[in-house]
Order: C-alpha cells, then sequence, then structure tokens
C-alpha cells in the first residue's frame, strides 16, 4: 500500500503552489468583491497558459494528460490562495469533450471559454461565452445569455444563463454527464481541502500571537480545541480528496461513493473551518477588512455547488444501503 | 498512490489468513462472544504466539520476530476479517512488554517476556488513581526502601483493566515526595499475587467489569523489580504510553461499533419507517458513513507511513477523535432505529447489542487519553499551539499536596 502523495505530485503541488500564490490571492478575491468589474484571478487566460488547467487533457489534444489526481493536487493550490475560474470547470469539461479533439484543443488554447450548466446557477458562467449541458441523454455545447447577479463569493463567477439550441457533442451519453459530475466533485473538494487548511493555518497563527489576559489565546483550551477540531475534519478530509481522485484514475466503482463523501466532508470541513476562522478572531475577524469572511464566502457558496452536501450524504446513505444489501 | 500489499506483505497476509483459516474453530469468534472465558482467551493467545503471530514487532530475543509494524497492521486486519477476538495480553503486548524490553534486567526479560507473549502471565499497567488520571504525574502511591533494600507500597490505582485476572503489573509509585512531581516517580513489576495486593472489579455504567481498582497494602516488591532508575519513572512511564499509542494508534480500525453493520441494522429498518423519516435516517447514516470512510483511509495513510519505516507521531490520535464521534452517532442511529424497543436493554427478540454500545461508547472519549486531554496534544504538538501555563512546575510534591493541588 501506497496512500500518499509521490515525489512527482508534490513537485507539481511546488509548481502550482508558485504560480498561483503569484497570481491570485485573497486581495485578489477582496477586490472581485468590492468592483464587479474587476478580474477574478488568475482568470482563464493565464490559468490556460499556465497549463494547469488542461492537466487531464490528453497530450493529443496538447493537454497535459496527466491524472484526476495530479489536478486534485493542484486544486488544493487553487483553493488556497481563492483562485477563479475554478479547476472542476476544466476537470468537467475535459471529461464531457473526451474524444473531441479540436474542442479540446479550444479548451486548452482558451478559445474555447466553456462554462458547465447544470440548471441552476452556473459555475464561472463569469467569462464563458460556450456552455456544456445534459439535454435529455444528450450532452450539448450551446451559447447562452448570461445574468449576472450580486454573489456571495464573486471568485465563483457564479451568473443564470439561459441558453440557446446549441449542438450536441456527445449523443446518448449520460453516463459521461455522471462521471464528468463526479470527477467535478471531488475536485471542488480538492479546492475546499486547500481554503480549508489555509483558513485553518490563518486562525492557528493569531491566536498564537493574540494575546488575553496575559496570554496567547491559542494557549486557552476553548480556543485550541475548537482549532483541532477543525484540523480533524481537514485531515479527514485529505484523505477523502485523494480517494476520490485516485478512484477516478483506477476504480470507477469505487467513484461514486468515494466523489459524494469527498463532497460532504468538504462542505462540512470548510463550513467548520471558516466559522472557526472567524470566531477565534473575534470582533476582527467580523469585519469588512479582514480576510475570514473570504474564505467562510467560499464556504456558503461551495457547499451547493455541483449538488449540496445534503444530497451528497444522502447518496453515500444509498449507496451504503444498497451494499449491505447486495 | 495504490491500495495494493508488496509481494513481501501479500506473503505475510496469505500466512496470516491461511492460519487463522486453518483454526477457525479453535480460535473462536468475535461476534459470537457472549461471555468471557479466560482459560480459553489464554489458549487462544498461546496458539496465536506458536504460529509467530503475538508480539511480531518484538525482537527475537524478547520472543519476538523483529517484524516490522506493517506485518502487525496486516495481522490485527486479518484477525478482524476473521472475526478472532482480540488477544487478552493487549496491554501486556502493548505497554508492558515494552517497556520491560527497555527498562528491564536481563535477568526480568528472560523471566517475563517469553511468558508473556503466550498468555502464561496476564499483565496490567497500574498508572490511574483516583486523584490522578490525565495529571498522571500527581500519582501518590508511594513506595519506601528498607534497609535490606526492599521497597515498600502503599496506596491505590483504579481503572487497571484486566487487574482481575493479571499475574504482574507496572506499577509507578512516588519514592521521593520532595522533588517536583515528575522527578519522585520510579517504576517496578509487581507480582498480583504478592500479599497486600487487593484487587475490587468495578462495575461499569454499561454493566460490564473491564476494570478494577487495585489496593497495595505494605505489598513488599525486591529492589531488583525496579524497572530503570530510581526516580526515572516518568521517563520510563512515557515509554509505556508511547506504545500505547502505537498499539491503540487507530489505524483505520473502527472503534466499538461497525458501519457496515449499522448500515444492514439501517437497511433491515429503513422500508418500514414513513418516508420522511427514511429521509433523516439516510441523512445521519451518510454522515457517519463518510466519518468512517475519511477514519479508514486517514488509517491508510499511517499505514503507508509505517510501511515507509516512520512511527505515527501525536497526530495519529486524530483517528481516537474522529473515530469516537463517529461511533456515538453510529450507536445513536442504531438505537433509534430499534423503535419502541430504544428504551429498553434488551429488544423484544432477546439482542441488545445496540443499546449495549450505547452505553459503552462514553468510555471510549474517556479511554487511553481522554478526548480532552489529546486535544491538548494535537494542538500543542502539530499545530503549534503554546501550553497553558502550569501551576504545579517548580514546586515539590509535597508542598503541592498539602496545597490541596
Amino acid at each position: 500500500m501506497y496512500f500518499d502523495l509521490d515525489d512527482d505530485q508534490r513537485s507539481l503541488a511546488s509548481a502550482a503552489r508558485d504560480f498561483l500564490g503569484s497570481s491570485a490571492s485573497p486581495a485578489a478575491a477582496r477586490a472581485a468583491l468590492e468592483d464587479p468589474s474587476a478580474p477574478v484571478l488568475p482568470g482563464r487566460v493565464d490559468l490556460v497558459k499556465s497549463g494547469f488547467a488542461a492537466i487531464t487533457v490528453p497530450e493529443s489534444a496538447g493537454g497535459g494528460g496527466g491524472t484526476v489526481l495530479d489536478l486534485a493536487v493542484v486544486a488544493e493550490q487553487a483553493g488556497r490562495v481563492l483562485a477563479g475560474p475554478s479547476l472542476v470547470t476544466f476537470a468537467r469539461a475535459a471529461v464531457l469533450l473526451d474524444g473531441d479533439e479540436a474542442r479540446l484543443a479550444g479548451l486548452v488554447d482558451g478559445s474555447l471559454a466553456v462554462a458547465v450548466h447544470d440548471g441552476g446557477p452556473v459555475l464561472d458562467a463569469v467569462g464563458a461565452d460556450r456552455f456544456l449541458a445534459l439535454r435529455g441523454e444528450d450532452v450539448v455545447l450551446a451559447s447562452g445569455t448570461v445574468t449576472r447577479r450580486p454573489g456571495i463569493d464573486p471568485t465563483r463567477g457564479l451568473a443564470d444563463v439561459a441558453l440557446d439550441e446549441g449542438e450536441v457533442v456527445a449523443a446518448g451519453d449520460s453516463a459521461r454527464w455522471e462521471r464528468a459530475l463526479l470527477v467535478g466533485r471531488a475536485i471542488l473538494a480538492a479546492e475546499d481541502l486547500g481554503t480549508a487548511a489555509r483558513a485553518l493555518e490563518i486562525g492557528v497563527a493569531y491566536t498564537k500571537e493574540r494575546h488575553a489576559f496575559g496570554r496567547p489565546i491559542g494557549s486557552y483550551q476553548a480556543v485550541k480545541h475548537a482549532l483541532v477540531d477543525a484540523y480533524v475534519e481537514v485531515e479527514q478530509l485529505r484523505s477523502l480528496v485523494w480517494w476520490a481522485a485516485w478512484a477516478a484514475d483506477h476504480a470507477p466503482d469505487e467513484l461514486p461513493l468515494a466523489a459524494n463523501a469527498a463532497k460532504g466532508a468538504a462542505a462540512s470541513a470548510l463550513e467548520r473551518a471558516g466559522e472557526t476562522l472567524i470566531q477565534v478572531h473575534g470582533g476582527i475577524g467580523f469585519t469588512w477588512e479582514h480576510d475570514a469572511h473570504l474564505y467562510w464566502r467560499r464556504a456558503k457558496v461551495d457547499r451547493f455547488l455541483l449538488g449540496d452536501d445534503v444530497s451528497a450524504y444522502d447518496e453515500v446513505a444509498r449507496l451504503a444501503v444498497a451494499g449491505a444489501t447486495r | 498512490m495504490d491500495f495494493e500489499d508488496t509481494p513481501d506483505e501479500a506473503a505475510w497476509r496469505d500466512e496470516v489468513r491461511g492460519f487463522l483459516e486453518e483454526h477457525k474453530e479453535q480460535l473462536g469468534s468475535r461476534s459470537g462472544q457472549r461471555t468471557f472465558d479466560e482459560t480459553l482467551a489464554r489458549q487462544r493467545q498461546a496458539l496465536l504466539y506458536g504460529a509467530g503471530l503475538v508480539g511480531v514487532t518484538w525482537p527475537e530475543e524478547a520472543g519476538g520476530r523483529g517484524g516490522s509494524p506493517m506485518q502487525q497492521a496486516i495481522i490485527d486486519q486479518e484477525m478482524a476479517r476473521a472475526d478472532v477476538p482480540g488477544l487478552v495480553n493487549l496491554i501486556g503486548i502493548g505497554m508492558c512488554g515494552p517497556t520491560v524490553i527497555y527498562h528491564g534486567s536481563e535477568d526480568q526479560r528472560s523471566r517475563y517476556l517469553e511468558r508473556l507473549l503466550r498468555a502464561d502471565d496476564i499483565w496490567c499497567q497500574l498508572f490511574s488513581e483516583p486523584a490522578s488520571g490525565s495529571d498522571l504525574a500527581a500519582l501518590r502511591t508511594k513506595a519506601v526502601q528498607d534497609e535490606q533494600g526492599d521497597w515498600h507500597v502503599d496506596g491505590q490505582k483504579v481503572w487497571t483493566t484486566m487487574a482481575h485476572i493479571s499475574d504482574y503489573g507496572i506499577l509507578l509509585t512516588r519514592t521521593d515526595p520532595d522533588v517536583a512531581k515528575h522527578r519522585g516517580l520510579t517504576m517496578f513489576v509487581v507480582d498480583m499475587k504478592a500479599p497486600g495486593v487487593t484487587v475490587r472489579p468495578l462495575r461499569q455504567m454499561s454493566g460490564g467489569s473491564d476494570f478494577n481498582e487495585v489496593f497495595f497494602d505494605d505489598v513488599v516488591i525486591p529492589d531488583s523489580e525496579r524497572l530503570g532508575e530510581v526516580g526515572d519513572g516518568w521517563r520510563v512511564a512515557l515509554t509505556t504510553l508511547m506504545s500505547e499509542r502505537l498499539t491503540l494508534g487507530g489505524g483505520g480500525t473502527e472503534i466499538g461499533v461497525s458501519v457496515d453493520k449499522v448500515a444492514r441494522h439501517v437497511a433491515d429498518r429503513l422500508p418500514d419507517l414513513p418516508e420522511e423519516r427514511q429521509a433523516i435516517v439516510r441523512q445521519q447514516l451518510g454522515r457517519s458513513y463518510v466519518a468512517t470512510l475519511g477514519i479508514r483511509y486517514t488509517g491508510y495513510r499511517l499505514l503507508t507511513a509505517l510501511s515507509q519505516g516512520n512511527l505515527p507521531g501525536p497526530e495519529a490520535s486524530a483517528g481516537k477523535l474522529a473515530g469516537t464521534k463517529a461511533a456515538r452517532e453510529m450507536a445513536d442511529l442504531a438505537v433509534r432505529l430499534l423503535g419502541d424497543d430504544a428504551v429498553y436493554a434488551e429488544s423484544s427478540d432477546g439482542s441488545g447489542s445496540w443499546q449495549l454500545a450505547q452505553a459503552g461508547l462514553p468510555g471510549m472519549a474517556i479511554a487511553g487519553g481522554t478526548n480532552e486531554v489529546l486535544r491538548n496534544i494535537i494542538g500543542e504538538r502539530v499545530l503549534g499551539l503554546p501550553p497553558e501555563p502550569r501551576a504545579d512546575k517548580d514546586v515539590t510534591f509535597d508542598e503541592l499536596a498539602k496545597a490541596g493541588r
């Protein structure tokens, strides 16, 4: 058994951290919150140029030819700095356009600015001009009319989209749609892992510095234990993210359970980390000026993306019950 | 990343599985066990020891196999898979034995260790006292040396698992009250059948009796049964507690409640529930199931570290925090599903295992380090948070005791 990242994946994480850490930031997330016309960073163009967005696209179409686990490793780093657009969008598009070399090449070079439409608010709709959707049993690609509304977390680029007619890109292939959704949940959980881990780090650092009643507040058990509970959830989530990504690559039978487990755990862990981050900061954590709410915003929005956490837990239970009666 | 055994691990797993299957009848079953049979339990461990499946990580000169923690993890997995009851001398193997290996004399090692592995002797760990649980170094049981060099022990231990059937124990005592409390401690091996040792079983809230109070009334221990130097007992005890972490390290194993059994229970009961209730039950099961998967796969990370030759650090305690929480939620769900039977100790069909699990789980969050102490350890050693200021530093034990602290 080897259930850990290998050296290549660690280098990949380090490279992704360098790129994303210099091209995206909480400051950029804040700017997007204050001014809806400000760009979400690193943005589609730079993300595509970096090559990280197309890691899972085959080399024959100009992509990285990497695994879903590779992409998950990058997604964790993207989550740490609240980067946008989401790697979830690229992960799903790569699955939905599988075999369509021309369009995949467009995804890789940025000429196809695509988002995935699930029926509700569309992740990364802002800046997209083409949308992948399921119509009956067919996967279609269509243009659409994007209606922006003030978002809780603008880095997610959410908007309502009314689709045009479009064309079929994969006929009678709802299984492909389902796989793309599950891979998307795994990558979303990976981004949330990074966001939650970063929120925890900030909370820990602050409680070592801030003094009350003559000592650092992190020495008080009430504060310490809250951070530890968040830490435990983050590490359990890390394990589930790795498993889900690995299953996407190697064990499609395990993917529905693993991806839904990761999705549910991600929602829970990120909410706890975000809420704890604010709480341990006291009043300053509740101000507009402090970054804490930027992480909290991710938590409050991401839990509803690609199906909510309640649906994910329900799906896990259905699979568990089905497994028990087999 | 992969979940396959290496060729060595696979060969070892085959050997272990083969033995367990071949001796299925003699070994008995964990789930079918209604009452505890000491003789059978000792025989079972002796049989497993004969096959090299007990103390595999111990050095060969101590009666072990000089094997790896990964080999032990495979034994644990296969024992669980084959539904073989746990070893009667688990505390001896996991905690007392390693302490004797590291700190015992050559004479002690040769007299005790192999017998311990074979369950000829059962061992217990005499650490906690009525006034010192989490704060172990506050213990009061005192040992005083006479002119012949023998030690005389007076005091009381408590929560001592297996003491009522134990032959020996490792005993932490205070030998010098006039120094800081961590400095005045000394560890001994005590003969549990010696005059002056009285063991009284305690009844747990679940009704069972797994642990005891142990009273020492002028119990004489020869100096040759000392483990480590006089006054070095704290360091010796740390060896014991580190070994405990390895034993109970939570390699992703479940604590007290099997999620698969809960899922089967839910599958049985779900069709009879109204639809709106079904949705709530699925929500509870889903959350517990995800928690269990998280624990299982985090355990695989720990096993990976072991198989790479790394020892688990304090982060391994996270498994116990997550595990006790998940187990309590699962027991709660399982009991709720019993309907009217949920308020009775036994269901109308005579089974009471969910009710029993419910009553046993509060203990899991206390035993082996309370969850609060584990949170302190993770907070301080993993997250690097500062410790709380302490009122017991730079003060002798005697001064602390007089001040009632």
